[in-house]
């Protein structure tokens, strides 16, 4: 299991974190009754994109079905650990996985040369990232790749065919999520060559012709 | 899986094509192309069950304040919020009025 040491400050959570410390005593007294035996395991909790009340963070509850995803609010003083889509990277605990014959993996053996390469900090995330993480089996034969690259300076779309014609033809779908400083986009979108493209930010979806332009979100 | 059918009435049939959107959990694709005269039909093949009520009130407030030209839209839904259905065929229509 990997387990970080250095806690990010308060506040300083970021989508697509996994933390731990989440207890059924933070869900509301309607939640459906997979959540509560999900929690049961002490599994990680996802951070969300979502704006929230000082002290607490939007956080998501994973289930075994893939439609099975709960949003709940952790307050900040309840984590007792983070990790972060890149350390998982770090220690590469791909190599060591049972399910290593499985396309997911497979796919990630192929495009981490590439990522490693390439000048951004990226992570693991999806399931394979909470099972990298947790040690809690959920991926299967037809799970996606899903990753994060962070770019806090624009990537160009010139950039981004180039990372996407290098990771084509790979086992699995990936779906890599660009994360900018203010939301995250698709690769593949930001690829492509529609004027616009939907910037997921912390106040929702837009749709914005430049994803590092802070006056995209503030519009 | 299941494919949902709704269709409205429009004007004009449009010109040309657009794809816009990703194959990916939360989001959807959006396909039009060139309609029947006086039709815009959609077909929406999604993952989630038990939503074409949900989808009916969505497209009906979508198009109650614009005339729609004739469409035949398929939609590839994985899971998008109202939200980000709204954007993606606002972004659908905006490609197609730059083809």
């Amino acid at each position: 299991m990997t387990r970080s040491l250095s806690q990010p400050k308060p506040q300083g959570y970021l989508p697509h974190d996994l933390l731990w410390g989440f207890t059924s005593a933070y869900l509301p007294a309607d939640a459906p009754a997979w959540v509560v035996s999900a929690l049961a395991e002490r599994p990680p909790v996802v951070v969300r994109r979502a704006v929230g009340r000082p002290g607490w963070i939007a956080v998501g509850v994973r289930g075994k079905q893939r439609d099975q995803r709960f949003a709940g609010w952790m307050p900040v003083l309840a984590v007792s650990h983070c990790v972060r889509p890149e350390q998982l990277v770090h220690s590469q605990g791909w190599q060591s996985l049972a399910e290593a014959d499985y396309p997911v993996i497979q796919a990630l053996k192929r495009v981490a040369p590439v990522l490693h390469q390439s000048d951004w900090r990226w992570g693991v995330t999806g399931s394979l990232g909470f099972q990298l993480a947790s040690g809690i089996k959920v991926i299967h034969p037809a799970s996606d790749l899903d990753l994060l690259l962070r770019a806090p300076t624009p990537l160009s779309r010139l950039q981004a065919q180039h990372l996407l014609a290098q990771m084509s033809d790979v086992p699995a779908a990936v779906d890599v999520q660009v994360q900018c400083p203010h939301g995250a986009v698709a690769l593949r979108e930001w690829a492509c060559s529609t004027a616009r493209v939907l910037l997921k930010s912390q106040s929702g979806p837009l749709l914005v012709s430049d994803p590092w332009a802070q006056e995209a979100v503030v519009a | 899986m299941q494919t949902l059918s709704f269709q409205f009435s429009a004007g004009h049939p449009a010109q040309g094509r657009a794809l816009v959107g990703c194959v990916g959990s939360g989001d959807l694709e959006v396909m039009l192309e060139p309609g029947t005269s006086g039709t815009l039909a959609i077909a929406v093949v999604t993952s989630v069950n038990g939503g074409e009520q949900r989808w009916q009130q969505l497209f009906q407030r979508m198009f109650s304040d614009q005339q729609m030209p004739a469409l035949n839209i398929t939609i590839h839904d994985f899971g998008a919020t109202p939200g980000v259905v709204r954007l993606r065929m606002e972004q659908a229509l905006e490609e197609l009025s730059h083809v």
